[in-house]
């Protein structure tokens, strides 16, 4: 398994995409927080929080999209199934090497905090808090992307639908959805709604209904993804 | 070794493969023959446990390819149809991950064997046909397994590198079972010991390699146009 991480980690960092989109991911999150810091006048990071996911739904989908939908295209899967390793190591060595670059993209954003601690002063453990949320939430929907690379043979169309998935469950608790619904749907949304999980963390609280939240939507789609691996037709 | 039992494989309504039933023993080098479209790949895929047969069983080492493939798989070189291989990686980090993952030790003997130290240092997406196709055997040969699987080896290579993975088959079945699936006909008389024929999913002919030059065309033709 720690060879098929290492082989996947190598491709990623020789794709395009792989080291491009992290570093375009740090600059542009770091210019939208700090475009709106001096304005509100506040020494918190909680916007940098706010901003983070709607950035994250490009960024994980654009790091996962090819994972397994390129290895079915390609019928480079045949090579694979027959290794022998099970489905779930290889699902797990998938996952853990677009997730060593998700912490890498982060561990960039790390220079925004020390920046602005500089100027101001800041709560560490409310931001230490913070990137566990961001973590989690990185977890889930990169569990998720995963599960439609497994899906759809073409990487393309993989990227296009995780997006639009994650972009409409990243808006379950947006104001308009609230302004247009029931109350009852309302409530249901705003518990399926990952942003409104991450907003405590944000805060600086860890929040234990909203880890085993991240967890869950993990695990799903982690199981689903080892589903779909091991179906044989 | 091998042991496929009435085995029929269905996609939606269309029958690729028909109750076919053979043994394959230790040492044997099997010629699997048909025109394109016949069932060999099907047939490569079922005993590799990719795909599940519709009716009968598969058996590997006396043990289903699909619920055991864990303890099948290690004993099992494949080279699939096409040889896919991931064109961005260099042939030394390709054949480095497989050995890795098939726990081979000896990396070094195989890229000598197979003539590929020339290219090591190489981006697969640099190589020739023939040379894709070594690194695609070697890839397979990881793990010193006991069955090799090929399927169509030599497709699309020219008459020159045909001879080389010719070659390279022969003295790789010194040591385990080989089966090829192939349809050129004069690949089944240079290497085979055994033949199979098989059309629309049916074994038509499963025996010795008849002895002659020309003698397995001359039975392949007589075969197929009688099916």
């Amino acid at each position: 398994m720690k060879a098929l991480y290492k082989k996947e980690i190598m491709q990623l960092l020789n794709s395009p995409v792989g080291f491009t989109v992290p570093i375009v991911f740090a600059i542009f999150l770091g210019y939208l927080f700090t475009k709106d810091v001096f304005v509100i006048g506040s020494a918190s990071m909680r916007s940098f929080f706010s901003v983070a996911p709607w950035l994250l739904f490009i960024l994980i989908p654009a790091l996962s999209m090819r994972s397994i939908s390129e290895e079915k295209k390609t019928n480079t899967i045949e090579v694979l199934l027959t290794l022998p390793l099970s489905e779930s190591q290889i699902v797990f060595a998938k996952c853990a090497s677009i997730f060593s670059i998700i912490l890498i993209t982060l561990g960039l954003t790390l220079s925004i905090p020390l920046v602005f601690g500089l100027l101001a002063k800041l709560y560490l453990p409310e931001i230490l808090v913070g990137y566990v949320g961001l973590l989690l939430l990185s977890l889930s929907y990169l569990s998720f992307s995963l599960f439609v690379s497994s899906k759809i043979n073409n990487q393309i169309a993989a990227f296009a639908v995780s997006v639009i998935v994650l972009f409409l469950v990243t808006t379950l608790s947006s104001d308009f959805l609230s302004s247009i619904l029931p109350k009852s749907a309302q409530d249901i949304l705003l518990f399926a709604s990952p942003i409104l999980h991450l907003e405590n963390f944000s805060k600086g609280i860890i929040d234990m209904r909203s880890a085993i939240y991240f967890i869950i939507f993990t695990l799903v789609f982690y199981l689903l993804t080892v589903k779909e691996l091991s179906k044989r037709i | 070794m091998i042991e496929l039992r009435k085995v029929t494989k269905k996609f939606g309504i269309k029958e690729a493969i028909s109750s076919l039933s053979f043994t394959i023993n230790e040492g044997e080098i099997v010629g699997f023959v048909g025109p394109n479209g016949a069932g060999k790949t099907t047939t490569m895929r079922l005993i590799t446990g990719l795909i599940k047969p519709s009716e009968g069983s598969v058996r590997l080492f006396d043990q289903d390819p699909i619920t055991s493939r864990l303890s099948i798989l290690p004993r099992l070189g494949y080279l699939p149809e096409n040889n896919p291989l991931p064109l961005d990686m260099k042939v030394q980090e390709y054949l480095e991950y497989i050995s890795s993952v098939k726990k081979e030790m000896s990396l070094d003997k195989i890229v000598r064997e197979l003539n590929i130290d020339d290219v090591y240092e190489k981006r697969m997406e640099q190589l020739s046909r023939g040379y894709r196709q070594r690194v695609g055997l070697a890839a397979a040969l990881c793990g010193k397994p006991d069955i090799l699987l090929l399927d169509e080896p030599t497709s699309g290579l020219d008459p020159i590198e045909q001879d080389v993975i010719k070659d390279l088959i022969q003295k790789l079945a010194k040591k385990r079972s080989v089966i090829f699936s192939t349809h050129i006909l004069s690949e089944i008389e240079d290497v085979a010991t055994r033949v199979l024929i098989i059309n629309r999913g049916t074994l038509l002919f499963d025996g010795p390699k008849p002895k002659g030059k020309g003698s397995v065309e001359l039975l392949f033709k007589k075969l197929i146009k009688k099916s």
